[in-house]
């Protein structure tokens, strides 16, 4: 049996994930231990897990140091790396949306939008032919309309408490996210077997 | 804006130092030697084309182009490929005098990029092109060929994975119900993104008898079928039957162990035609390289006969194949200037019994002890005074 190096998002989604190999019927140990580690090996499968931040799980896999990877559809929409998208696992499901103060519309000069994910949102505005400026923040994106930086937002919404919380509103639904489960286009062939046999164990326990 | 360091290069532009540089040359020569004795003649194009001829036929996409300006205006590109200016020759000319054309190349390709390390702006590609001949043969011989230089390198771990633009693009018309569904999956295939491809199958809204047979199409068609697997899915079909000629002749030179059947292989080169191919192997990340039968591009220069090749990245090979030990008697001959004649006499000597002999005076040098550590063996020719 080949090697199989697999990318994991740090946090829920690892642990959601790692659960759904437990179930498919994976020789794992029933509790890891999230130290501080960064690397979990289990000999009896011949699996090794990178533990990385979400957003650079496809950075792992696209360049082959990991064979696969479970990683936000989020992500992949932002970066388009080159890499195969083999599974949806539906587990984290959320969506992109933009948001806003109630009852605005946009600046008629060059509106403002606030995001983590530029790409996304530079496509969608295209999309739909609204000239937009990007305004690239790492968090707490909600505070842009609040103190006048942004027309409009930009993000992930999973319950859509944050937004409420601090007085927004939803406009537009964007796009659907849930994690994914990607491979490297050189390790899908010359650990095709592997790989192939993962994603039937998985889709099984798909929900 | 902060001023340009006297060490910086340009993004994605990499040095090759002297140990490197003996390794690729060795890379080099050795596919040269493999490529040469199959008849295959090497060719060299100009570094810079015209935007209009070249740039905007290649499958590089427009971004990824160095764009320069000539004094008359005409916008000239650095080459992205090779694959066109060799079209570009052999149309012009070269097809002309004979038919077909066997022609190889080694040399650099530039392609901008803007993200981050491990993607070189200019590599180094080897590859041949063979022009004017349609038969399922030109394309056996190809893929042999292509087979038989990642061996050359002595790469063990390698697939070759073969599709065909014809079949593919059969089933998905026959399956859609018009041509912008029918392209939409074609994308997605492009991207592998399999997830998409069943999501936009179901959006579409389809009978159920087809979206049934895509889906059902993709799942086994990912598992690299034998070509009998998929015939179920297509109508009698010359493309299946080409491929199946093919599969016949790659067996019965005996490399079949090396090739798999991919009939969700799909390119973004529109003028991918026929028969594709991509060469993976484990060491390295990216594809080693590809090829395919690309008929569409010559139509482009205005000729109407049939191309096939390949052409494989050196950086890529280079990741993959086992390490390269050059080991060279290195000599250093240092001379005190009375001696100068007498030192001169031996470094011929030793050249003549091809050793690489380094020949240095002592009155150049500051730190003697210093320069003797990077030889082997130090031949010295001391002034007799000291």
């Amino acid at each position: 049996m080949t090697e199989l190096t697999i990318a994991m998002p740090k946090g829920r989604i690892f642990e959601e994930a790692y659960e759904m190999l437990l179930e498919a019927g994976f020789n794992l140990p029933e509790e890891v231990e999230m130290s501080r580690k960064l690397m979990i090996e289990i000999p009896e499968e011949k699996i090794s897990f990178i533990l990385a931040k979400p957003m650079d799980v496809p950075v792992y896999v696209e360049h082959g140091v990991a064979d696969i990877g479970i990683a936000g559809k989020d992500v992949l929409l932002e970066q388009r790396r080159t890499v195969h998208e083999l599974l949806d696992l539906k587990i984290s499901e959320c969506y992109i949306a933009s948001a806003g103060l109630p009852n605005t519309t946009m600046s008629e000069i060059a509106p403002r939008i606030a995001t983590k994910y530029p790409n996304i949102a530079l496509k969608y505005y295209k999309g739909i032919g609204e000239q937009v400026e990007i305004i690239e923040l790492n968090g707490s994106i909600e505070l842009a309309p609040m103190i006048g930086l942004a027309d409009r937002i930009v993000d992930i919404v999973s319950t859509g408490r944050t937004l409420k919380e601090n007085g927004l509103v939803e406009y537009e639904h964007i796009a659907e996210v849930s994690s994914r489960l990607i491979a490297n286009p050189v390790s899908y062939r010359m650990k095709s077997d592997r790989i192939q046999d993962l994603v039937t164990r998985l889709k099984k326990c798909v929900k | 804006m902060s001023s340009i360091k006297m060490f910086e290069k340009p993004l994605g532009m990499r040095d090759t130092f002297p140990d490197i540089y003996e390794k690729l040359e060795l890379i080099r020569s050795t596919g040269r030697q493999l490529l040469h004795t199959r008849g295959y003649e090497f060719i060299k194009t100009p570094s810079v084309e015209y935007y209009d001829t070249v740039g905007k036929a290649s499958a590089i996409s427009d971004a990824r182009l160095f764009k320069l300006v000539d004094s008359q205006g005409n916008t000239l590109v650095l080459r992205p490929d090779m694959t066109t200016p060799i079209a570009r020759v052999a149309t012009s000319k070269l097809l002309k005098e004979k038919i077909p054309q066997r022609l190889a190349y080694f040399a650099n390709v530039f392609r901008a990029q803007q993200r981050e390390g491990g993607r070189p702006a200019e590599f180094d590609q080897m590859g041949i092109e063979l022009i004017g001949d349609n038969s399922v043969f030109a394309d056996a011989e190809v893929i042999m060929t292509a087979i038989d230089l990642v061996k050359g390198f002595n790469i063990t771990d390698f697939k070759v994975t073969i599709g065909h633009a014809g079949v593919l693009s059969r089933i998905l018309k026959d399956y859609t119900e018009s041509e912008e569904q029918a392209l939409h999956l074609n994308d997605l295939l492009v991207q592998r993104n399999f997830v998409g491809f069943e999501e936009a199958v179901l959006a579409f809204d389809l009978p159920k008898t087809k979206s049934d047979a895509l889906l059902a199409y993709i799942e086994e068609a990912i598992r690299l079928p034998s070509i009998e697997a998929i015939e179920k899915y297509v109508r009698k079909n010359d493309a299946l039957e080409y491929m199946r000629s093919l599969a016949k002749i790659l067996d019965a030179a005996g490399y079949d162990e090396y090739i798999a059947f991919d009939f969700t292989l799909s390119s973004h080169m529109s003028y991918y035609t026929g028969m594709l191919f991509e060469v993976f192997a484990s060491g390295s990340g990216f594809p080693l390289g590809n090829g395919g039968r690309y008929d569409g591009l010559l139509q482009q220069f205005g000729s109407q006969v049939g191309a096939t090749g390949f052409g494989l990245r050196v950086d890529r090979v280079f990741e993959a194949m086992p390490k390269i030990e050059i080991v060279t008697d290195s000599v250093l001959v240092l001379f005190a200037s009375e001696r100068f004649s007498e030192a001169l006499q031996t470094v011929k000597l030793l050249r003549e019994q091809g050793k690489q002999v380094t020949f240095q005076s002592y009155e150049g040098i500051e730190n003697i002890e210093a320069l003797k550590a990077h030889y082997k063996i130090v031949n010295e020719f001391k002034s007799r005074e000291a």
